[in-house]
């Protein structure tokens, strides 16, 4: 019986072994909800795809002017409550549109962040002032938002911030200053996260034009040219008391419940580029002729989109699995900021796991895809270099891979101790059994975390495959299958860091790639039922 | 408030490589993405700006064909239509029958207008809006590039070969859309939300005629074979010559 569907569903429930035979899959968004990711992805394809090379050199106006397009049609505000302008669409659907918007990569942090995290804080724990007065212009696209936690020497150890904030009369004076601050260029509205009295770490809303706010050069970045990423400077900033969000010396469950439902949108904005560098490569393998044949012909061709094909189902079932189970928890536990913070925080093991898995297999597609356009791959006279430079910084932020292979496993053994979780039991599946030897051998360190976290996700990722794989037959089956073939290689290796054993691999499943790679290219990008 | 009827009709995306069935009855296109016909959805664009330009108009959407047709008419609500109509059709009916079907639906809704493509991109037929004009006795004006209303006319202004036409109709009538009438505006999610509440009715055919025409075979364009090149007019002469195309 499937626990996921059930009332008492909670994270963390893939670990108890019976996987879910009716968990959600990318193909049950039906009739107007296909209709909404439609419009998403005619606006990236005609309004975005073809601005990208002025919007890499900043052509004055053109993001912003893009941003409030699509606040008119209302993308600026998926998931945002009706009550605050928004459409209040489920979060699920939310990342779906999110995931066509975000073609380009650089568009796709610029509005993944003003319709994201630069509003998850304000709706989770805003008061109704706070809320009322800031978030219809976000949802509209007049404003933008953008979220400033990092600082020079505080990154993945987020809590070791020194910006300081401190009570004059009915103010806070700020001092400090913000890195790697998206969005940093446009925004309006900052949420910024400060110590008070030294030691309370506190969420503020911190206004453009409060006096003491400004905006350092743009780093010079490798990729995500069109993006704005900047400093944000505090010198003795001027933020009423009012601006407070949610209380002084719990910003930081401000600061990182936003980031468990931010991770869950960047899963889906990686599922953009990685969807479109599919779709190029396909193109360009069927136009592409040597020694007399489309390249497509190829067998090693054929076998790279045969992998795309997979890595981009397997990522694909699992962010919207996810997505469906946050659903529930929001429909449960809603209403307080109590509530609120219990719902986001519920698939927060989840929520990483998906994220790293999808930036992770961002980057290996479009490599791949890369590869197939040869040397022209390496040149910018052709789209995929620039995916291949926007893709590498989605495994750095919002929570390192790293940070976020050890977060999710202490997460697990927490929610353990705390009887909100079993430890990892074999679910029919040969990652799973490993998951289960390995569990009970794990130590301390960080290579052995990490190695887990590994099974985890390779666990979640074969169950979401199979789940998918079963409702839907045919080539969702073959998809599956070859998921497991890749995921009990990796999983070898993973069980072999932990153990320092050997272990015999099942008999891979018969798997046709020349099949897999027809699939994509009839699709004209990911294989989709 | 004048009625406008605009029929929309679901076609096989025509910017997709569509092939002919193995045993050459008809194109593959089960699994391949619909879309509104693109001349239709244009005549729906035009028929919104009409509305947006202050003059009071009821716009209902038409199609006819499979239950999946409701998708076309879910997006011609989202766009802007007040209401949508499903003839539910298996199968194909030629244009004659459909121009019945619209017929009997601009009766029923007092329709005073329809604005329609030029012709569907699926079977490029371009006859069913000239055969409604017929069946209604109303006046007609195709491949029109920009419209207006005014009072109980609508002014037509078309692009010829010799130059630009203006024409004006007398209400009832019924105007086709050429490609630069309108260019259709993105669909808003608030639109789509909006659409839920519209109403959107299904009938069954008021007729049953038997499709007037039999499909013998339907197949690829045969690729065309490498070309040769030449290195001088002499030379071209010659070769077109001897393929005997000049003489």
């Amino acid at each position: 019986m499937s626990q996921t569907q059930s009332a008492t569903a909670q994270g963390c429930d893939f670990l108890q072994g019976n996987p879910p035979k009716n968990s959600f899959y990318p193909e049950q968004f039906l009739g107007d909800e296909s209709l909404m990711i439609q419009a998403a992805e005619q606006f990236s394809r005609q309004e975005v795809l073809p601005m990208s090379w002025r919007l890499d050199e900043h052509e004055e106006g053109l993001m912003k002017h893009l941003v409030s397009k699509a606040g008119e049609l209302g993308f600026c505000g998926i998931d945002t409550p009706e009550a605050y302008g928004g459409l209040g669409l489920p979060k699920n659907l939310a990342a779906r549109i999110l995931e066509l918007l975000s073609l380009n990569a650089s568009f796709s942090v610029t509005i993944g962040i003003t319709s994201g995290i630069g509003q998850l804080g304000l709706i989770l724990f805003g008061t109704e002032a706070q809320k009322l007065a800031r978030l219809p212009h976000l949802a509209s696209g007049e404003k933008i938002a953008a979220y400033a936690l990092s600082e020079p020497n505080s990154g993945s150890d987020a809590l070791s911030l020194t910006t300081k904030a401190e009570a004059n009369g009915g103010d806070y004076i700020l001092n400090g200053t913000k890195m790697w601050i998206s969005n940093a260029q446009w925004a309006d509205t900052f949420l910024v996260m400060a110590k008070v009295d030294g030691d309370k770490v506190t969420a503020f809303l911190v206004d453009r034009s409060c006096p003491g706010v400004s905006i350092s050069r743009e780093e010079h970045k490798m990729g995500l040219k069109g993006s704005s990423t900047a400093r944000l400077v505090l010198e003795n900033a001027v933020v009423p008391a009012e601006n407070v969000l949610h209380e002084v010396g719990l910003g930081h469950h401000v600061a990182f419940n936003a980031l468990n439902l931010g991770r869950f949108k960047l899963s889906s904005m990686s599922l953009g580029p990685a969807r479109d560098a599919i779709g190029l490569a396909s193109s360009y393998s069927q136009e592409r002729k040597q020694f007399g044949r489309a390249i497509s012909e190829f067998g090693l061709i054929q076998k790279k989109f045969a992998s795309m094909a997979t890595l981009f189902f397997a990522a694909e079932s699992m962010v919207y699995r996810t997505g469906a189970m946050i659903d529930q928890a929001f429909q449960r536990y809603s209403g307080s900021v109590e509530d609120n913070m219990r719902a986001a925080e519920e698939y927060a093991v989840e929520c990483s796991m998906i994220k790293v898995f999808s930036t992770e297999v961002e980057s290996m597609i479009i490599d791949d895809a890369l590869q197939c356009f040869g040397g022209y791959g390496f040149t910018e006279e052709f789209p995929i270099a620039r995916h291949y430079r926007d893709a590498r910084v989605s495994r750095i932020y919002e929570g390192t891979n790293e940070i976020n292979r050890i977060f999710l496993v202490d997460r697990i053994r927490k929610r353990i101790l705390l009887n909100r979780a079993t430890p990892p039991k074999k679910d029919g599946s040969f990652v799973s059994e490993l998951a289960e030897l390995c569990w009970p051998l794990l130590k301390d360190g960080q290579i052995e975390k990490g190695a887990m976290a590994d099974l985890l996700i390779l666990m979640y990722g074969v169950q979401s495959c199979w789940s998918r794989g079963n409702a839907l037959g045919s080539h969702a089956l073959e998809l599956a299958k070859s998921f497991e073939n890749y995921a009990n290689i990796r999983a070898l290796e993973a069980y072999q860091l932990v153990t320092g054993e050997p272990i015999q691999i099942p008999k891979p499943h018969n798997v046709d790639q020349q099949n897999l790679a027809e699939l994509v290219h009839e699709a004209h990008g990911p294989w989709h039922g | 408030m004048i009625n406008i009827l605009v029929p929309i009709k679901r076609v096989p995306d025509p910017y997709i490589k569509v092939k002919p069935l193995p045993d050459g009855s008809g194109l593959d296109v089960a699994n391949v993405k619909h879309e509104i016909n693109p001349f239709d959805e244009i005549a729906l664009e035009a028929a919104i700006r009409l509305r947006e330009q202050g003059v009071e108009l009821a716009i209902t959407v038409v199609s006819i064909g499979p239950d999946e047709a409701e998708e076309q008419l879910r997006k011609g609500l989202a766009m802007g239509a007040d209401s949508a109509i499903l003839v539910q059709k298996q199968g194909g009916m030629d244009s004659l029958g459909v121009a019945k079907e619209i017929a009997e639906i601009a009766k029923s809704t007092g329709a005073k207008l329809v604005i329609m493509g030029k012709q569907a991109t699926d079977d490029d037929c371009n006859q069913a809006s000239q055969m409604l004009a017929a069946l209604l006795g109303w006046g007609y004006c195709s491949c029109a590039s920009q419209i207006s209303l005014s009072g109980s006319h609508i002014e037509v202004r078309r692009e010829t070969d010799s130059g630009e036409q203006r024409v004006s109709l007398e209400l009832p009538a019924i105007v086709t859309a050429d490609l630069r009438l309108a260019e259709p505006r993105y669909i808003a999610l608030p639109g789509i939300i909006k659409a839920r509440s519209k109403p959107l009715e299904k009938r069954v055919p008021v007729h049953n005629d038997q499709v007037q025409y039999r499909v013998l075979s339907v197949e690829s364009v045969p690729s065309r074979k490498a070309g040769k090149m030449v290195q001088s007019v002499p030379e071209l002469v010659a070769e077109l010559k001897s393929l005997g195309a000049v003489s």
